[in-house]
C-alpha cells in the first residue's frame, strides 16, 4: 500500500524524462497531471485502509537494502505520516495543475517535481534514520534546479543560499543520527531501534539541540529562516507551493518524529526554551511582515510565523495541542499553497507584486474578481477567522497549550493579531482601491488558473466547517506522542536525584 | 453537524408550534442559504439577469426566517428555556458541542433581528436602487443576520467568539463595499483590525476560562460563578485577568472607549448596513457582555473596568455628538454612548435593564437611521450646516425623526425612558449616585444632540441643498414609517412581554428626574437651533474644547502617534534587522566556517549545475551499485 506512494512518482518522473521531444508542455503537463493525479487516488484509497485504532504505525513493509550499514527499506505509516503523505500528494498535484502551460523544458521540470514528490513521500514513510536521512537530502538537487533554472529575478543566489543552508541542515541531522546510534548502542539505524536507546540526558539534550537546529534551517525558525524569503520569492510559483507547503513540513515532522519521539526526556526538558522560540518565531515572522513591499515576500514571511504554532503546540505536547500542530501542518500547507498560488496569478495578470503597484483588482469588470476574493479568502484564513481551517487548528495548538505555556500561548495570540494587520495591509492595496483604467488590460483568469484555487479554497472552508475531517485522524496518534513523554516536573526530579547521587 | 437532540422535557414535540421550536436551529441557515445562492450572481450571471433577483431571494429567505422565528417565539412563550446540543468537534479531551439554548427571549430577540434585517434588506432596495452590487450586498446582509440569530440562540461562549470573529470579517467586507475609494478602504481597514484587537483580547479569556471553569457554556458558566467565592483554590489576579479580557471583547464591539474609532469610519459603508450595524451589530457585544456578567462580576477589577468604559463612553460619546456636523458621526457617537449606558448597566449588575436598553436603543436607532439615510440620500450632503428647512418638503421624515428622538431619549411614555428609569432606579437603590448623574446628564446632552440635528435639518432656512430634497422612493419610506410605528408601540409591547416592572411610576423623584434631564437637554436645543435664541451656539464653548469635541479628543492623532507608529517602526526594524543583522550574520558564520572560498565559487553563474549534476549522478550510481552488489543475499 505504501511503496506505490514513493515510487509511482519516482517512475513517473524517469518516464516523463523519456516521453518524446515534440510533444509540447501543455501534453507534458498533462502527463504529468495523470501520473500525480493517481497517486492522490491511491493517498485516498491508503485513507480507506488506515486502521484509527492503532496507535502504533501500520501497514509496515521491510526489506533489507545495506545490513552492514543498518541501512534498510523500512516504511510504514502512522497518523502524524498520513497527514503529511495527505498533504504531499495534494499539494504535488496542485503545484503541478498551477504551472503555466509555457513552462520551459517542460519534461526536465515535471520530473523533478514527480522526483522530489516520490522522495518527500518516502521521507515521510521512512522507518530508518539513514532512509529518511538519504530521502531528505534527495530533495536538495531537485529543488536547487527547480529554483535555478525555473526560477524568478536573482534564483541563481536564492539557489545557493538555499543549497548550503539545506545541505547545513542535512549534515546536522545526520551527526545527531550517527550519534544517537553510536552513543546508544543500537544495531542499525531503524527507528524501532533508535527508541528503545539508552541514552544519559545530557547526551539526548545534546543530541537534540542538534537536531533543533538542523530541522530548525528547514522549517524555518528564526534566526536560521533567512534563506526563505529569498528562495520563496525567487521560485515560480508551483515550487513555492511546495517548498512552503510541503517541504517546510518535513522540518516541523523531523523535529515531532525524532526530536519529540526520540528524546522525549530532553524533550520535556528544554520545552520551555522551545515554547519561547516558537513565540519569538510567530511575532517575528508576523512583525517583518507587515513591512514587506513584496506580496510573495510577505506570503514567506507569514511562513515563518505560522509554523511557530506547530512548533509551540509540540513544546506543549498535551495530546490537544499535538493534534493541533499536525492538524496545523496541514491547514498551513493548504492555506499557503493558495496564496502563492494566487499571488503567482496575480503577478502573472498583473506583472508586478509590488503593493504599491497593485490596486483594486476586485473590480467586477477589469480586476480579477474571482482570484480576489479567494485572496480574501486564503487571508483571512490565514490570520485566523473562525469557520476556515487556519482558526480551528490554531485553536487547538492554543488550547492545548495555554494550560503549559500560559505566556508564549498569549503572544502567539497577538501574533495572530499581527497576522490579521499585514494580510488586512495586502488585501486592502491589492484587491481593494480604484483600478488605474489606464493600465487596466488584464488577461482573462483561465480555467486552468482557478480549479486549483478552487479546490483550495474548498478545502480551506470545507475543513474550517467541518473540522472532524481533518482532527481524527491524528489523534490517537498524539495520544501514543503524549504518553511517551515524561512530564517536565518528573524529569527535573529524576535529573536531581541522579545527581545527587553523583554528589 | 449531526447528532441533534433535546434533553429537556417533551412537552412541546406534539404540537406544531412545538415544531417550529424545535427546529429553530434552521433559522440561521435560511440567510446562509440565501447567501450561498448569491455566489451565482457574481459577475457573470449579473450581467444576463441584472442585480434584482439576488436581492428578491435574499428577501424571500428573510421573510422564511422571520416566520420561523415568530412561530418558535408563540411555541416557547411562557415555557422554560429549553437545550439542544449539535455536537461539532471532538478531539482528544475537548468536546465541542454547539449548545443552542431556546427560549422566549433568546426567540424574541431573534424576531427583532430578522424584522430589522427584512426593513433594512427592503430599504436597501430603495437606497441601493443603482448599484450592481446587490449580490455582495445581499451576501452580507444575510451573513449578518445568520450571525446575529446564531449569537442570540446559541448558549456558549466559544461559540459566541466564533460567530463575532466572523461578524468582524462581515464587518470588513459590507464596508469596504465600495472598494474604491480611499476613504472606504481605511474604514473597512479600520474596522476590522480594532474589532479584531477585541476579539483576540476575548480569545485570551475564552482559552483562559476553560481550564478552570471546565465548560464554555453561559448557564454553565453561571453556575460555576456561583461556586468560585467559596472555592479559594483560584487566585483574585486570575480571575481578575480573565474578567477584563472577557470585557475587552464587548468593548470593541459596542465601540466604547478607547476602541470606538472604528464606528465612525465604518459609516463609509453603505447606510442601510449602518442602520443594521449601529442598531443591532454593535448590541452583540452588549449580549456576550450580558451572558457573560457572571463571570465578570466575580472580579470587583473588572467590573469597575465595565462601569469606568460605560461612563466615560456614555459621556464622551454623547458630547462629541452634540459637536459633530456630519449627520452619520452624530449617530455612530450616540452609538457609543447608549452602548456606554449599557456596559453601565450590566457592571452595575443588572442584565435585565442592559437587555431593555439594547431593544429600546435597537428599535429608535435603527429609525433615526434610516430618517438620516432618507436625509442625504436626496440632500447629497451629510453637513448639517448646509441642510435646513427640511421640515416644509419631508414631514413624513421629519416626524419619523422626532419619533425616533422621543424612542432613545427618556420621554414618557416611549420605551427609552422606562428602560433608563429602570437603570436609575436600581443606581439609586445600590447608592451608586455618581452613576446617577452620568445617565442624567448622558440623557440631557444625547437629547441636546438629536435635537440638534433635528434642528439644523429641519428648521430654519431652506438652504440650496435642501430646496429640492423631496422624500424617496416609497421603498425607503415604508420601512421608516413601520419602524415608526415599531417605535411608538415598544411600550405596549414590553407591557405585553412583561419586560416592564411593576414598580415603574411616573410620579418619583428619579421618574421626574430624568424627565428633566431630557427636557433641559431638547428644550436648550429647541431654543438654540430651532427658535434660533442664538445665532452661533458654539461659540458658548472655548475654542479649545470645541475643537476637543469635534476632533473627538483627538484620538485618532494619539493612535497614529501611538499604537500604529509603535508597529510600523517595529516592523521596519525587525525588517532592517532580518536583512542586514541575522542573514548577514548567518552569511557570514556559513560562508567563512564550513565553505570557505568554495561558497564564492559556487556562486559563479553556470558551473552550480555540472556540480550538483556530479554530486547526484554519483550517489545515485554508488547508491544502486551497492544495492546491486548486495541483492543477491536477499531473502527472496
Amino acid at each position: 500500500m505504501l511503496s506505490p506512494l514513493i515510487w509511482f512518482p519516482i517512475a513517473g518522473a524517469l518516464l516523463m524524462a523519456c516521453l518524446p521531444a515534440k510533444l509540447n508542455t501543455a501534453q507534458v503537463r498533462g502527463v504529468a497531471l495523470a501520473i500525480s493525479g493517481a497517486v492522490v487516488l491511491w493517498t485516498i484509497g491508503l485513507f480507506t485502509q488506515f486502521d484509527l485504532s492503532l496507535a502504533g504505525f501500520q501497514m509496515r513493509e521491510f526489506m533489507p537494502w545495506l545490513p552492514m550499514l543498518g541501512l534498510n527499506y523500512d516504511v510504514a505509516v502512522d497518523g502524524l505520516s498520513l497527514m503529511m503523505i495527505a498533504l504531499n500528494s495534494l499539494l504535488t498535484w496542485i503545484a503541478i495543475y498551477s504551472s503555466a502551460k509555457t513552462t520551459a523544458r517542460p519534461r526536465f521540470f515535471y520530473s523533478l517535481i514527480l522526483l522530489v514528490s516520490g522522495g518527500v513521500a518516502g521521507a515521510f514513510l521512512a522507518q530508518n534514520l539513514l532512509l529518511f536521512f538519504l530521502l531528505f537530502e534527495i530533495e536538495l538537487v531537485p529543488f536547487y534546479l527547480l529554483i535555478s533554472i525555473w526560477g524568478g529575478t536573482k534564483r541563481e543566489y536564492a539557489a545557493t543560499k538555499f543549497l548550503l543552508y539545506t545541505a547545513i541542515a542535512g549534515i546536522l541531522i545526520f551527526a545527531a543520527f550517527v550519534g544517537t546510534v553510536w552513543l546508544g548502542g543500537t544495531l542499525d539505524f531503524s527507528y524501532e531501534q533508535a527508541l528503545s536507546a539508552q541514552l544519559p540526558i545530557s547526551a539526548q539534550v545534546v543530541l537534540l539541540s542538534i537536531l533543533l537546529v538542523g530541522f530548525g534551517i528547514k522549517i524555518p525558525l528564526i534566526p536560521f529562516h533567512t534563506w526563505l524569503p529569498d528562495t520563496y520569492v525567487s521560485a515560480s510559483p508551483p515550487i513555492a507551493i511546495l517548498l512552503g507547503g510541503v517541504l517546510a513540513k518535513l522540518g516541523t515532522y523531523g523535529i515531532f518524529r525524532f526530536g519529540l519521539g526520540l528524546f522525549p526526556e530532553a524533550w520535556s526538558l528544554i520545552s520551555p526554551f522551545l515554547a519561547v522560540w516558537a513565540a519569538a518565531s510567530v511575532m517575528y515572522g508576523a512583525i517583518t511582515a507587515i513591512a514587506q513591499k513584496d506580496i510573495k515576500r510577505m506570503v514567506a514571511y507569514s511562513s515563518i510565523g505560522h509554523m511557530g504554532y506547530v512548533m509551540l503546540g509540540g513544546a506543549a505536547f498535551t495530546e490537544l495541542s499535538i493534534v493541533g500542530a499536525i492538524s496545523q501542518m496541514v491547514s498551513h500547507g493548504l492555506i499557503l499553497a493558495l496564496l502563492f498560488h494566487l499571488v503567482g496569478v496575480v503577478e502573472t495578470k498583473v506583472g508586478t507584486r509590488q503593493l504599491d503597484q497593485l490596486n483594486g483588482l476586485m473590480n467586477p469588470l477589469r480586476g480579477l474578481p474571482m482570484m480576489s476574493a479567494l485572496l480574501v479568502l486564503s487571508g483571512m484564513a490565514s490570520a485566523g477567522i473562525p469557520g476556515l481551517v487556519g482558526f480551528i487548528t490554531e485553536f487547538l495548538v492554543f488550547q492545548g497549550s495555554y494550560s503549559v505555556f500560559p505566556i508564549q500561548t498569549l503572544l502567539c495570540v497577538v501574533g495572530t493579531g499581527l497576522t490579521a494587520v499585514y494580510f488586512v495591509i495586502l488585501i486592502n492595496r491589492t484587491c481593494f482601491g480604484k483600478l488605474d483604467n489606464e493600465r487596466a488590460y488584464y488577461d482573462k483568469v483561465t480555467g486552468n488558473e482557478r480549479a486549483p484555487a478552487l479546490v483550495l479554497a474548498a478545502l480551506v472552508v470545507v475543513l474550517g466547517l467541518q473540522p472532524n475531517w481533518l482532527v481524527h485522524w491524528s489523534e490517537t496518534t498524539s495520544r501514543s506522542l503524549v504518553a511517551a513523554v515524561p512530564m517536565a516536573q518528573d524529569v527535573r526530579i529524576a535529573l536531581q536525584a541522579d545527581l545527587g547521587r553523583l554528589d | 453537524m449531526v447528532g441533534a437532540d433535546i434533553f429537556a422535557p417533551n412537552s412541546l414535540t406534539g404540537s406544531l408550534t412545538g415544531f417550529f421550536a424545535q427546529t429553530s436551529w434552521l433559522i440561521p441557515c435560511y440567510p446562509m442559504l440565501g447567501a450561498a445562492f448569491s455566489i451565482f450572481w457574481s459577475p457573470a450571471l449579473i450581467r444576463r439577469s441584472g442585480p434584482r433577483p439576488v436581492g428578491y431571494l435574499n428577501l424571500l429567505m428573510t421573510v422564511v426566517a422571520l416566520t420561523h422565528s415568530s412561530l418558535a417565539f408563540v411555541a416557547m412563550w411562557h415555557q422554560p428555556p429549553q437545550f439542544l446540543q449539535l455536537s461539532w468537534l471532538q478531539v482528544a479531551d475537548l468536546n465541542l458541542t454547539l449548545p443552542l439554548e431556546l427560549s422566549a427571549l433568546t426567540l424574541g430577540a431573534s424576531v427583532v433581528v430578522t424584522v430589522l434585517n427584512l426593513l433594512v434588506q427592503v430599504y436597501a432596495i430603495g437606497y441601493l436602487e443603482m448599484d450592481w452590487g446587490w449580490g455582495r450586498l445581499y451576501s452580507l446582509l444575510a451573513l449578518f443576520e445568520a450571525g446575529l440569530t446564531a449569537l442570540v440562540l446559541c448558549d456558549s461562549l466559544f461559540f459566541s467568539y466564533i460567530l463575532l470573529e466572523i461578524l468582524t470579517l462581515g464587518t470588513y467586507l459590507i464596508v469596504g463595499f465600495w472598494f474604491n475609494q480611499s476613504l472606504v478602504v481605511t474604514g473597512a481597514r479600520d474596522a476590522f483590525l480594532t474589532k479584531r484587537i477585541g476579539d483576540l483580547i476575548l480569545l485570551m479569556g475564552v482559552l483562559a476560562l476553560y481550564p478552570l471553569a471546565g465548560t464554555w457554556n453561559f448557564s454553565e458558566l453561571a453556575l460555576w460563578a456561583e461556586t468560585v467565592p467559596a472555592n479559594d483554590a483560584i487566585a483574585p489576579l486570575t480571575l481578575s485577568l480573565i474578567g477584563v479580557a472577557l470585557v475587552w471583547g464587548p468593548v470593541s464591539k459596542c465601540a466604547q472607549f478607547p476602541l470606538h474609532l472604528w464606528l465612525d469610519e465604518a459609516m463609509e459603508g453603505p447606510l442601510p448596513t449602518t442602520i443594521l450595524r449601529n442598531s443591532v451589530v454593535v448590541a452583540t457585544g452588549a449580549w456576550v457582555l450580558v451572558k457573560l456578567a457572571p463571570v465578570i462580576l466575580l472580579s470587583p477589577v473588572a467590573t469597575g473596568m465595565v462601569v469606568v468604559i460605560g461612563s466615560v463612553s456614555a459621556l464622551g460619546g454623547s458630547l462629541i455628538a452634540a459637536a459633530q456636523i456630519d449627520i452619520k458621526r452624530v449617530m455612530s457617537y450616540l452609538a457609543s454612548a447608549y452602548m456606554g449606558l449599557i456596559f453601565v448597566a450590566v457592571g452595575s449588575a443588572q442584565p435585565e435593564t442592559a437587555l431593555m436598553l439594547v431593544l429600546t436603543h435597537a428599535i429608535a436607532t435603527a429609525l433615526l437611521l434610516m430618517a438620516v439615510g432618507s436625509l442625504i440620500l436626496n440632500v447629497v450632503t451629510q453637513d448639517l450646516t448646509q441642510m435646513g428647512g427640511l421640515w416644509s418638503r419631508r414631514p413624513i421624515t421629519g416626524l419619523s425623526f422626532l419619533v425616533g428622538i422621543a424612542g432613545l431619549v427618556a420621554l414618557p411614555p416611549f420605551g427609552g425612558f422606562w428602560a433608563l428609569l429602570n437603570l436609575l432606579n436600581d443606581l439609586v437603590d445600590s447608592g451608586q449616585w455618581w452613576l446617577v448623574a452620568v445617565v442624567m446628564v448622558t440623557n440631557a446632552v444625547a437629547g441636546f444632540a438629536l435635537m440638534r440635528m433635528f434642528g439644523l435639518a429641519f428648521a430654519g432656512k431652506v438652504t440650496p441643498s435642501t430646496t429640492r430634497a423631496a422624500e424617496p422612493l416609497w421603498l425607503m419610506v415604508l420601512p421608516m414609517v413601520a419602524m415608526a410605528g415599531f417605535t411608538l408601540h415598544l411600550p405596549l409591547v414590553m407591557k405585553q412581554a412583561e419586560l416592564l416592572p411593576n414598580n415603574l411610576s411616573l410620579v418619583s423623584p428619579m421618574a421626574i428626574g430624568l424627565l428633566a434631564s431630557s427636557a433641559l437637554g431638547l428644550g436648550v436645543a429647541i431654543a438654540f437651533y430651532i427658535l434660533e435664541r442664538i445665532t452661533r451656539p458654539e461659540k458658548l464653548l472655548p475654542p479649545l474644547l470645541n475643537r476637543l469635541l469635534a476632533y473627538d479628543f483627538y484620538t485618532p492623532k494619539v493612535y497614529q502617534f501611538t499604537v500604529i507608529a509603535l508597529v510600523d517602526k517595529l516592523s521596519q526594524l525587525t525588517d532592517w534587522l532580518d536583512i542586514y543583522v541575522v542573514d548577514g550574520l548567518v552569511n557570514l558564520v556559513g560562508s567563512v566556517s564550513l565553505f570557505g572560498g568554495e561558497s564564492l565559487k559556487y556562486i559563479n553563474t553556470g558551473r552550480m549545475q555540472f556540480y550538483v549534476f556530479v554530486m547526484a549522478a554519483v550517489s545515485l550510481a554508488l547508491g544502486l551499485y551497492m544495492s546491486l552488489y548486495f541483492l543477491p543475499k536477499l531473502p527472496v
